[in-house]
């Protein structure tokens, strides 16, 4: 976008706070979901994001791909669910759910932070197109 | 408070005269186009924001719209770039009237 860079700019970060929001969601949501001793627990969802150059590209940030944490999970002895082993073990995903809570604060922030950018290139736009009017 | 109005209107009109027979047609001929051409570069670029909000408006409404702040940056540029053409041409109709409303 050559008109307002400003926004556009703004908008790929609120995309990627986007994409950081609905993985820590992710998280979140299967904090709690429980597998066979056999097979890999839930794997945390990582996204990393890089800078897109300004001048070379278009400015702002891009996503630069999800990476997965460990799947080797920790065992729970819980011999009254269907997953059990036979030993009565099953596997819960190794997710730090403070961490998880303080990484959803930062990405919300982030995402308010851009939205308000976008807010005040608007209000100094406007001043521009004010010019002259008296 | 009256004598210095005629001194300047006299002033000016002999200098609008000579710089008018000297180079009236080049002067108004650059002005003119490059007026134009900022106005349809404008109307260009008003109609390509306008549209791309339109269809991030259209998949707003039928639910295939993936992020809502694309549609609202979107909405954002088509209306300040509506603002902008509307400025323009605002400066453009005024400075045509100031034209019109010269004593010959």
């Amino acid at each position: 976008m050559a008109l307002f860079d400003a926004m556009s700019i703004a908008g790929s970060g609120m995309l990627a706070h986007r994409k950081w929001l609905d993985a820590v969601s992710d998280n979140i949501s299967n904090i709690n979901t429980a597998s066979r001793t056999s097979e890999d627990a839930f794997k945390e969802r990582m996204v990393s994001v890089q800078a897109v150059e300004y001048g070379q590209g278009d400015g702002g940030v891009q996503v630069a791909g999800v990476s997965f944490g460990s799947g080797e999970g920790r065992v729970v002895y819980e011999p009254d669910n269907p997953l059990a082993d036979e030993n009565g073990n099953v596997k819960y995903p190794d997710i730090d759910l403070g961490d998880q809570m303080a990484e959803l604060m930062m990405a919300q922030r982030g995402y308010q932070a851009n939205a308000t950018v976008i807010d005040r290139a608007t209000d100094a736009y406007k001043a521009a197109l004010a010019l002259g009017k008296g | 408070m009256t004598s210095p109005i005629p001194g300047v209107s006299l002033a000016g009109f002999t200098g609008v005269s000579a710089i008018g027979a000297t180079s009236a047609p080049a002067a108004s001929s650059t002005s003119g186009g490059d007026f134009a051409g900022i106005l349809a570069t404008s109307l260009d670029q008003l109609q390509s924001t306008q549209s791309k909000a339109d269809n991030l408006a259209t998949q707003a409404a039928t639910g295939d719209l993936q992020d809502v702040h694309d549609y609202m940056i979107a909405s954002n540029e088509a209306s300040l770039a509506t603002e902008m053409v509307v400025a323009i041409k605002n400066q453009a109709v005024s400075a045509f009237n100031e034209i019109m409303r010269m004593q010959v």
